[in-house]
């Protein structure tokens, strides 16, 4: 993955360079307007990070800019989300934006969610380690024996699946379980967690589900040094 | 700026006494007018009246010679009053008669009339005289002239005029006067209301000593007060919160990080120091969000993506979502009613879910939280009751304050900073509603109402 960052904030494109280069993404960082769109145009990305307060020439100005000549996936960063402000990038090409102060996390998931468009088809069958889940079916099996999730919780652990070995945060598990797309500062996500690692790896050894502390969940089967 | 009251007044003063003073000109100039044709007409008859006598008695050539000394004797020397008889015999005539009366005397019939001769403007009148004896049948003309009546009328018109200027210009002056005077409360009270500082801002103007117009002013000046004390005063509790709210964990990641980088640390040591760091900023991304979003909302923002909805599939969604905590807490839920009406669903659901967590929060086990919705003639009405402690009068009005907590203390400050009943408020503002909350017999309301848009068409979702 090819990705492209304009954002004049030396911190900010610093910390976002390297997050996402940890995370397997190519990444080039353009610090001003015309840079970011010069690049655009002579390499071909796959997404491109776009923060709206630039220098000499602004996000909108940039985007309209590349707009003119390629379909790039972008995700517009900004410090004001005036609701017009969301409107006018969108209607201007972006693909999604974020506001800041956002979590690195939800722009990684952004990320992934622009790019997955047009990837092949999902799996119905996921298995992580012994836990296997069947999407159709709606039914889950640890070490073999069914386990005996509410809707919820296998909605829960099919999102948690689905992105194996991701970090995924409580806000983005709300939107994605629960359809509550706002911070809503509870801890509703970490008692259905909670309740999902009863069902899920109360009498097992080996735990599947973890908990990233201040970023969220993951669900992968860890190697047996962290395991021990 | 416009002109002092006292100078408008004092115009309008002038402009309405010149306007009475007129009309009174106009109407004694005429009634003045009148009499003095009166007079012209009764003094020419007297004259006419008294000649003609002397006139009808003589008849013979040797008689005329008396009329006409007779005549010569009334003829003033400045020619205001003339005489003149005509007839068919020159004889029996009398004065140089001109032209024009002869030519206007053989049509005109016995009585007063007017002609301008030698360049004066005359009252004449006319009479035929019987003939006798040798006399043939004589028109005695009797013709005063009217410029001394005129004279008079000028005069009076022109003292007229003068009058009236001089009695609006005093208008004016004693206007300008009375107006200053009348408006002595005023300019007392702007003196009252300059002395008002920003320091003591429970200051407030008189109302013993003001007349009634200005009472309803003052009152409604002081009413605007008491409200910008209000605000004042929660905006100053507000920077506080504020400044509390962020403070606490800016020091403590200060304060970490400082300690975690005085000496060297291991890797594990070090990471505990980020994800602690990591749940203040957190907390502190949260407060921030917060906060924009009750900006916007106090800057007139309205929800901008409606959509038809129910709110009871709204709320359902909402208890769902918050099962969990409910169920830990040992509560239950019941939701009451529908309504359906276009509203932000996730701004609306943000409001549930705030109203039912407080709900929750204060309740205890077992108890059963109502969530009642209600259809009411202009608005949509969301009322979340649940068994508890009375809340304290003092403390209801206060509820959706931002940062107000009933107890004072920062208990469960970690997920709820204080703002979630401003946030229901700020949803309720952005589509029209407002809020309530009621405390009676045990039983604790809190709720939102929505402006209802219609028409809504959609079925139960």
């Amino acid at each position: 993955m090819k990705l492209l960052i304009v954002e004049d904030e030396a911190k900010t494109a610093e910390y976002l360079h390297r997050g996402l280069n940890e995370q397997g993404y190519t990444v080039d960082v353009a610090r001003t307007g015309p840079d970011g769109h010069a690049l655009a145009l002579l390499h071909d990305y796959d997404v491109i990070v776009l923060d709206v307060m630039l220098p000499e020439m602004d996000g909108f100005a940039v985007l309209r800019a590349i707009r003119m000549r390629k379909q790039t996936p972008v995700i517009m960063l900004t410090a004001r989300d005036r609701i017009d402000d969301r409107v006018h990038g969108l209607r201007e090409g972006a693909d999604d934006y974020l506001v800041k102060p956002f979590s690195f996390l939800e722009l990684v998931a952004r990320l992934q969610a622009v790019t997955r468009r047009g990837r092949a088809q999902e799996p119905t069958q996921l298995r992580i380690g012994d836990l296997e889940i069947d999407l159709l079916s709606r039914k889950a099996y640890r070490a073999g024996s069914r386990l005996e999730l509410t809707a919820k919780e296998f909605a829960l652990l099919a999102l948690l699946a689905r992105r194996e070995g991701q970090i995924l945060s409580k806000t983005m598990i709300a939107e994605q379980v629960w359809d509550m797309n706002f911070d809503s500062h509870t801890n509703v996500v970490e008692v259905a967690i909670k309740r999902l690692r009863a069902k899920v790896d109360g009498p097992h050894e080996r735990k599947l589900l973890h908990t990233i502390r201040g970023m969220g969940y993951v669900l992968e089967a860890r190697g047996d040094e962290e395991a021990s | 700026m416009k002109a002092s009251i006292a100078t408008r007044l004092a115009v309008m003063f002038a402009v309405a006494s010149l306007g009475v003073f007129s009309l009174v000109g106009f109407a004694l100039r005429h009634v003045l007018q009148r009499e003095l044709d009166r007079h012209q007409l009764s003094e020419v008859n007297t004259r006419l009246e008294y000649v003609s006598m002397t006139v009808n008695r003589h008849g013979t050539t040797e008689g005329w010679k008396v009329v006409r000394s007779k005549l010569d004797t009334l003829t003033p020397s400045d020619g205001s009053v003339r005489y003149w008889v005509l007839g068919p015999d020159p004889r029996f005539e009398y004065g140089d008669a001109p032209m024009v009366l002869r030519e206007r005397l053989r049509t005109q019939a016995d009585g007063p009339f007017e002609i301008e001769l030698e360049g004066r403007v005359m009252r004449a009148t006319v009479r035929s005289i019987a003939p006798k004896e040798q006399r043939p049948v004589v028109m005695l003309v009797t013709a005063l002239d009217s410029a001394r009546f005129r004279d008079t009328l000028d005069a009076f018109a022109g003292a007229l005029v003068a009058l009236c200027l001089a009695g609006a210009a005093l208008v004016v002056l004693l206007g300008h006067r009375i107006a200053k005077v009348g408006l002595a409360p005023l300019s007392s009270l702007s003196q009252e209301a300059q002395s008002l500082s920003p320091r003591d801002l429970s200051q407030r103007l008189r109302l013993s000593p003001l007349p009634r117009e200005l009472a309803d002013l003052v009152s409604s000046f002081n009413g605007a007060l008491d409200r910008v004390e209000r605000a004042y005063a929660q905006l100053e509790g507000f920077n506080a919160d504020v400044a509390h709210e962020l403070r606490t964990p800016l020091a403590n990641l200060i304060g970490q990080t400082q300690v975690a980088l005085a000496k060297e640390r291991t890797a594990p040591q070090l990471e505990e120091v980020l994800l602690s760091n990591l749940e203040e900023l957190e907390r502190l991304r949260a407060i921030v969000n917060d906060m924009l979003f009750l900006a916007r909302a106090d800057q007139g923002e309205t929800a901008p993506n409606r959509v038809p909805a129910s709110a009871a599939g709204e709320v359902s969604k909402t208890v769902e979502f918050l099962e969990a905590l409910i169920e830990d807490a040992g509560v239950s839920v019941r939701v009451d009613g529908d309504a359906h009406a276009s509203f932000e669903r996730s701004l609306f659901r943000r409001a549930a879910s705030n109203l039912l967590l407080n709900a929750v929060e204060h309740s205890e086990r077992g108890a059963e939280i109502v969530v009642a919705i209600a259809q009411q003639a202009s608005e949509v009405r969301i009322a979340v009751t649940n068994p508890g402690e009375p809340i304290p009068e003092q403390h209801l009005g206060r509820l959706f304050d931002r940062f107000y907590r009933v107890d004072g203390s920062r208990r469960n400050s970690r997920n709820n900073h204080g703002l979630g009943l401003s946030i229901v408020k700020a949803v309720a503002k952005m589509h029209g509603g407002t809020v309530f909350v009621t405390s009676t017999g045990g039983r604790n309301t809190v709720g939102f109402t929505l402006a209802d848009v219609p028409p809504i068409t959609a079925p139960h979702l």
